[in-house]
């Protein structure tokens, strides 16, 4: 049996969007094809290698930029816009390019507005995934479980403990 | 709640509900003076609130528009975003951090002892520290404030735990400072439970805001009426030249014309200006206040940056209240340290959405992924100190029209060599504290968009000097004030909450005792 979750979502937050496991996941996005869709997924994971992350994690980053095309068109350009840059910048498709090759067409691309919108949409929705919190030690919401003031909100005891503090 | 018509002249009407429109309101229907309140975002309430980094962020700020000019970071890392304030009845008392220092008198006084500093254009305050002590009493009092008037300081966590550590080892004065967050029950709001999210709302209360405290005792008083979602769009004058009306827009989209006795801008350090800028008429082609030019000018945001550092170990940062750790040895004026001004450090905490997003934006690849994965293992430690008045630090109107018609606001600002001075003393300082406790990597992070904006509409002795006197009443126009942090003289090093709430409430009372004698 594995160790409980010390990941918490806020209950009034939405759940993580579900995408099929398999090969097929692209076809669940409304807008992206599913091969803008890998260019995108290969992009944060070359931006954003966290060897230790499985696949679904980066799927639902790709998956949330999906959805921030379909509510706006000058987001959707811009994605657009990425891929072509990106696929444009060597004699092979991204993809297929070597993590070095990846690294350096990102860097040549670094400056421009497409790579400022997927490089901060990247940050903004990896990093608010649950089972990123879970994999790296954030734990997230506490109010509905009582906050941390009973849950080690002050356990850290590898330093000396300070005095009480005066009054 | 109170409930006045449109064309009821007698009514005092304030823009913005935050720590400053929101205190002053109450603090006046207390004194029986009859208050409209608008606030362009909505009423919340606890329940309404969420323990998440970016719904909070989303839920709570200013999102309009606005753009970015100038050497600082800021401009390149936020460009349309540079300054982070709040869209919400309680404003930005709704998502601060509680951080409740006071002024020191050198900060009244910043011309007088920095000198005369190229580039600059230091004033000092039109009052002292001994004329504001009063208020910072009654302030301390009103919001429960640590280790103050007998209520014990917040309980040290694990981050202070760090920065405790090092600051010790090296010889500097630290506790876990002062907030208006209860640490044992007080005045009807409950302890802290330590969740870590002062910052998305405060869903159990221990915080003091004007939403929580100064906005229910207002409306139980039946002097005071609230209208949320309610955007002010231009000041109105009459023949006389006094401010007659504020013009705002409702939920529905429907624009009202509310009469005045007396107007209150308190929008927060971008809004407040932009407000007087577009209320330009022919009597004031500058713009409403503006006479002599300082509308918008002077802008400051304070030197706020983080230090985030690895350990060897779990911190788990994110539990607890998120800035409760103070040294205080860097906050007084020392030339010998190379520049003007001084700094307050403190803790900072994020979770780890936002702590990815800002440690530094633009940065990506191994390297970033091999710190943000040691999230477990990482501190924070922050300062907030004085930066340097200039003249073209400033908001301006662009070209560009918002949905409502008014321009959107830019903000220009260069750094000046005094602020670069003490960015590099403080972020060594920052990172010498963390590696005293045995930081394996310390990462220098920039300013996150301005929190603590100030300056924009300043006060001053002398007109030529500024935008209002120093109880926040415009010069130009005799019934017109300013109760935010645009209103202040110069920057200071701390946190400006605790001084906007105290100026706020010498202001209620100013104005009271003026309309008692029928000079306002």
């Amino acid at each position: 049996m594995s160790a409980p979750p010390i990941a918490h979502k806020d209950p009034k937050m939405p759940p993580p969007i579900a995408l099929p496991e398999g090969a097929d996941w692209a076809g669940a996005l409304g807008v992206f094809s599913p091969g803008v869709a890998e260019t995108l997924l290969v992009a944060a994971r070359t931006l954003y290698p966290h060897d230790g992350l499985p696949e679904r994690v980066y799927r639902r980053v790709v998956a949330h930029l999906d959805r921030m095309a379909a509510a706006s068109p000058l987001a959707a350009q811009g994605f657009a816009e990425f891929v072509d840059l990106l696929d444009g910048a060597f004699p092979l498709p991204f993809i297929e390019l070597s993590e070095g090759f990846r690294v350096q067409v990102l860097k040549r691309v670094e400056a421009s507005a497409p790579f400022r919108l997927v490089q901060r949409s990247t940050v903004r929705f990896l990093y608010d995934d649950i089972e990123v919190w879970e994999a790296f030690g954030y734990e997230g919401a506490a109010v509905h479980l009582g906050g941390y003031v009973n849950r080690g909100f002050d356990d850290l005891d590898w330093l000396p403990e300070p005095p009480a503090p005066a009054v | 709640m109170a409930r006045y018509e449109l064309d009821d002249d007698g009514v005092v009407v304030i823009i913005g509900s935050g720590a400053g429109g929101g205190t002053l309101a109450n603090e006046l229907a207390q004194r029986g003076v009859e208050v409209v309140l608008l606030e362009a975002g909505k009423h919340l309430t606890a329940e309404d609130f969420v323990n998440d980094e970016w719904g909070g962020y989303e839920m709570l700020s200013w999102l309009d528009k606005r753009t970015a000019s100038g050497s600082w970071r800021v401009a390149k890392d936020h460009p349309t975003a540079p300054s982070w304030h709040c869209k919400v009845v309680g404003g930005t008392s709704v998502h601060w951090s509680a951080c409740c220092y006071r002024f020191i008198e050198d900060d009244f006084r910043a011309r007088t002892v920095y000198g005369d500093i190229p580039g600059t254009t230091l004033i000092d305050w039109p009052l002292t520290l001994a004329e504001i002590e009063p208020w910072y009493d009654r302030a301390e009092a009103k919001m429960g404030v640590t280790g103050t008037n007998g209520l014990p300081p917040l309980p040290p966590n694990n981050n202070y735990k760090v920065m405790r550590a090092g600051a010790a080892a090296l010889g500097l004065t630290v506790s876990t400072g002062r907030h208006a967050i209860n640490s044992i029950p007080y005045d009807g709001r409950p302890a802290t439970i330590q969740d870590g999210f002062t910052i998305t709302g405060d869903k159990v209360g221990s915080r003091w805001s004007t939403l929580n405290v100064e906005i229910p005792r207002g409306l139980a008083t039946g002097k005071l009426e609230l209208r949320p979602e309610s955007r002010a769009v231009r000041i109105e004058h009459d023949a006389a030249g006094k401010a007659s009306a504020v013009v705002y827009v409702d939920a529905a989209g429907v624009t009202h014309r509310q009469k005045a006795r007396a107007v209150v801008l308190a929008g927060n350090c971008v809004e407040t200006p932009r407000l007087l800028l577009h209320s330009a008429s022919a009597r004031f082609p500058n713009g409403l206040a503006n006479g002599w030019g300082h509308v918008g000018r002077h802008y400051l945001r304070h030197i706020v940056q983080t230090v985030w550092s690895l350990f060897d170990k779990p911190v788990n940062m994110h539990r607890g209240e998120l800035m409760a750790g103070l040294v205080t040895d860097y906050v007084r004026h020392d030339p010998s340290r190379g520049f003007a001004g001084g700094y307050l450090i403190e803790l900072n905490s994020m979770g780890l959405p936002t702590t990815a997003a800002f440690l530094d934006p633009g940065w990506w690849g191994r390297d970033f992924v091999s710190v943000i994965e040691q999230y477990r293992n990482m501190a924070g430690i922050f300062m907030t100190g004085e930066d340097m008045p200039q003249a073209d630090n400033r908001v301006t109107l662009t070209d560009e029209l918002d949905a409502y018609g008014v321009p959107v606001a830019n903000i220009h600002y260069d750094d000046h060599p005094n602020d670069l001075k003490m960015r590099s003393h403080g972020y060594k300082s920052l990172t010498a504290i963390h590696k005293a406790a045995g930081a394996k990597r310390s990462i220098e992070a920039p300013s996150y968009p301005a929190s603590h904006n100030l300056g924009s509409c300043r006060m001053a002795q002398r007109a030529e000097d500024g935008v209002v006197d120093g109880y926040g009443r415009a010069f130009e126009v005799p019934n017109l004030f300013i109760a935010d942090g645009s209103n202040f003289a110069s920057g200071g090093a701390a946190n400006p909450t605790l001084t906007i709430v105290a100026l706020a409430m010498r202001q209620a009372e100013f104005m009271a005792e003026q309309m008692a004698a029928g000079a306002l």
